[in-house]
């Protein structure tokens, strides 16, 4: 056991059999650090006209929006100054704490659902399959097609007694489901949904971690004993963390942040039941016709948003320094 | 062998600085703020030398087509400004001409949704059309409007628009189905839920209505039929008044038709086309609340899907509901005199429109339906007929529409209670205490 722990950690560390681990430091530290800041500059200069283009196009409609999630206008007229009234009465709203709880639960599975199936087709797509290629363009197409079409079609699988789901569970004797007009029901055919259209990115994400993860640390592993178990849990997992972590955090993003999603395939309902958060601020702005309260929503997400991303941030950290 | 990990463990992370990252984060993070604060598609010129006049897409495409040869046709009197035509889709309407208003750059005169005139108006962006009215006089136009469709316009301060086109909730019946179930179309309360039971046996559904994704005739209908038995969301002054005991007398009867299978457990998830193809599917809506024109919208002309007789509540009240949709004008115009005249112009050739069958509504003007391309349809008729002195407003009990009717239709606190009875949940004054409370937390007293 001893032996395969040393081995794992040696391969988790990137060392292959017979190798020595990092090379030892070297003479010319000066020189190397000289050029590293040369490349530091380098960078900054090669980036900034990417972030100057961020901070512009997202610094007027922050601002802006900060300005009409202290007012009390409208789309057209900013109103008066509230302060933070449009945050107090969101924050004491059920609905508002309603929709935070589904978008947790969205998220969640969501983020984990898609990451689950997309690692393990990738794993299942790096053995030797016949037209493997063939699979790969087949399961991106969730991710390709337009959310507009594929919603169209979960709808035409699942929205009435008559179609071919419901169908099925009634050729085998159950009663016949209403997917999207029971409340849990629904809540769990658009998590599905999401799964579903996420998974593709998720298997990209984890195929292309997994290519840099080289056979022969496997192979070593394999030579100290190590399960298929423990060659994932102790190789594949660690050597993958670092892009694991960011496409959770991307995923994060792109959950919470799901409009069409949700509202294509039941506009929030039945009865507020798939109503998330973005659900729930579009609908405060553009159907309940209250602004302040819809951007507050927002700027709630945002920085949300923000921390969660910072404690992932941290994660990769830590995973690099591993 | 070893590159992969020396690369992670060392230069390249560290690089990638938390400040940096923090910074794009917050920038993607930000893509809800970027939604709600909007931006949307402000078009170019509110003013100019062009009126410029946005409509929606009403119908097919060809009646943007005809509706756009209308306007370009307009030849305006002396030197005053020619009229210029765009299609605004539905899509995010309210954000589009709100961001072109504020910016100045909205249209002259426009249609769009039914409520918009008074949401505009509340901000002081609506020019009043009592001019329009008073050339309308002139013209005989105005003795040609069907009864009761110009009041809910008219504000303390004048007509905040002109209607063109009614939107109306009329009662839908599929012949064959009733034959087959042995029952009589319903006239009252009473005879919908024997009828009901009677179409549940052969696997039909006795009311059958949609409130999914975008759907709002579930919601109409829940409302229909408060209005129907007397009742109404506000009261004469316009305030809100949803517990009276006519609504939870209807509320209670809706609550009685899903107990005993008669409203489909699926309806409340039913989006425009689920709900049209339980039209379409000729054994299973057999009869229902729906738009004007089903028959034409779902393809079926045979004969065998008809407007019912109006049911009357258990009081002897019959009413339904009916949206005026309407043509407002804003002040943001080169010239007021020139919208003024050009919607004059615009009125005098509605009949153009459903001359050529390119509308799906019923028309203001008794005038245009008495043409033949109109009673052609023995529906159309029966809708002017028995439907149309009966309907009312959203605004009911009350006779006016004010902009917290916008905050009503399609709000969440109409949806949230229209979803509620139509999925049997709860009961009667439950969900009308909890619709009360959503709509006063959102309606402007």
């Amino acid at each position: 056991m001893t032996t395969v722990n040393s081995g794992l950690s040696r391969a988790r560390r990137g060392i292959a059999p017979g190798g020595a681990g990092r090379p030892a430091p070297q003479a010319g530290v000066n020189r190397a650090s000289k050029l590293h800041g040369q490349t530091s500059r380098t960078y900054f200069w090669l980036i900034l006209p990417s972030v100057l283009l961020l901070l512009l196009i997202n610094g007027y409609p922050l601002v802006y929006a900060g300005i009409q999630a202290t007012h009390d206008g409208s789309l057209i007229d900013a109103g008066n100054f509230v302060g933070v009234d449009n945050f107090s009465s969101v924050l004491a709203s059920e609905a508002f704490w309603k929709a935070v709880q589904f978008t947790l639960v969205f998220t969640l599975v969501g983020v984990f659902g898609s990451w689950a199936v997309g690692l393990g087709l990738a794993l299942l797509l790096r053995t030797r399959i016949p037209a493997g290629g063939l699979f790969k363009v087949l399961l991106l197409l969730p991710w390709v097609v337009p959310i507009v079409v594929s919603s169209t079609a979960w709808n035409w699988l699942v929205a009435s007694p008559d179609s071919p789901t419901a169908k099925l569970f009634t050729a085998f004797g159950l009663e016949t489901p209403l997917f999207l007009a029971d409340p849990t029901l629904a809540a769990v055919t658009v998590c599905l949904f999401k799964v579903w259209v996420s998974f593709p990115f998720m298997m990209m994400m984890s195929a292309g971690a997994l290519t840099s993860v080289d056979n022969t640390v496997y192979e070593a592993a394999s030579m100290d004993g190590a399960t298929r178990w423990q060659q994932f849990t102790g190789i594949t997992l660690p050597l993958t963390a670092r892009s694991t972590y960011i496409s959770w955090i991307l995923m994060t993003i792109f959950c919470v942040n799901d409009f069409p999603t949700i509202y294509l395939l039941t506009g929030g309902g039945p009865v507020d039941a798939t109503t998330s958060l973005v659900v729930y601020a579009y609908r405060k702005v553009f159907q309940d016709f209250q602004t302040g309260p819809g951007v507050a929503v927002a700027f709630l997400m945002t920085i949300t948003l923000v921390i969660v991303s910072t404690a992932l941030y941290r994660q990769i950290r830590k995973s690099s320094v591993e | 062998m070893n590159a992969t990990p020396e690369l992670n463990a060392t230069g390249h992370s560290r690089s990638f600085s938390r400040r940096g990252f923090l910074g794009l984060t917050a920038a993607a993070a930000a893509v809800p703020l970027l939604a709600a604060c909007g931006g949307g598609s402000a078009s170019k010129g509110g003013g100019g030398d062009l009126i410029k006049f946005w409509d929606m897409p009403w119908a097919t495409p060809a009646y943007n087509d005809a509706a756009k040869k209308i306007t370009e046709s307009y030849v305006p009197a002396g030197s005053g400004p020619k009229a210029g035509y765009q299609t605004i889709q539905w899509n995010n309407f309210y954000q589009t001409f709100s961001s072109a208003i504020a910016s100045k750059t909205g249209p002259a005169v426009s249609t769009g949704g039914g409520f918009q005139a008074f949401q505009f108006d509340q901000q002081g962006q609506i020019a009043y059309a009592d001019k329009v009215i008073d050339a309308l006089k002139k013209n005989g136009q105005f003795d040609d409007f069907l009864p009761g469709v110009l009041e809910p316009f008219q504000s303390d301060k004048g007509y905040v628009a002109v209607p063109w086109q009614l939107d109306m909730r009329v009662n839908w019946y599929r012949k064959s189905l009733f034959e087959k179930a042995g029952v009589d179309v319903p006239k009252d309360w009473n005879g919908l839920l024997e009828a009901g039971k009677a179409l549940k046996k052969i696997g039909a559904v006795g009311f059958m209505t949609g409130a999914g994704a975008g759907n709002f005739l579930g919601n109409h209908a829940v409302v229909q039929m408060m209005v129907n038995n007397g009742g109404g969301v506000w009261d004469e002054n316009g305030g809100i008044d949803v517990m009276n005991d006519r609504n939870v007398e209807a509320v209670e009867f809706m609550y009685e038709l899903y107990s005993n299978g008669i409203i489909d457990p699926a309806g409340v998830s039913y989006n425009g086309d689920n709900h049209d193809a339980q039209w379409k599917n000729k054994a299973k809506a057999a009869y229902g609340p729906h738009v004007f024109g089903l028959n034409n919208r779902i393809g079926d002309t045979s004969g065998d899907l008809l407007v019912a007789d109006p049911i009357a509540g258990p009081h002897g009240d019959k009413a339904t509901l009916l949206f005026p949709n309407n043509i407002m004008m804003y002040k943001n115009t080169p010239s007021q005199e020139a919208s003024e005249a050009f919607l004059v112009y615009y009125m005098g050739k509605l009949k153009d429109l459903w001359q050529q069958k390119l509308m799906n509504a019923l028309p203001v003007f008794k005038s245009i339906t008495e043409l033949p391309e109109f009673t052609s349809d023995p529906n159309n008729v029966k809708i002017v007929k028995e439907w149309q002195p009966i309907a009312k407003t959203f605004g009911a009990r009350g006779t006016k529409l004010t902009a917290n009717t916008a905050v009503l239709d399609g709000g969440q606190a109409l949806t949230q209670f229209a979803q509620t009875v139509l999925s049997g949940k709860g009961d009667a004054k439950t969900a009308l205490k909890a619709f009360e409370a959503g709509l006063k937390q959102v309606v402007k007293s």
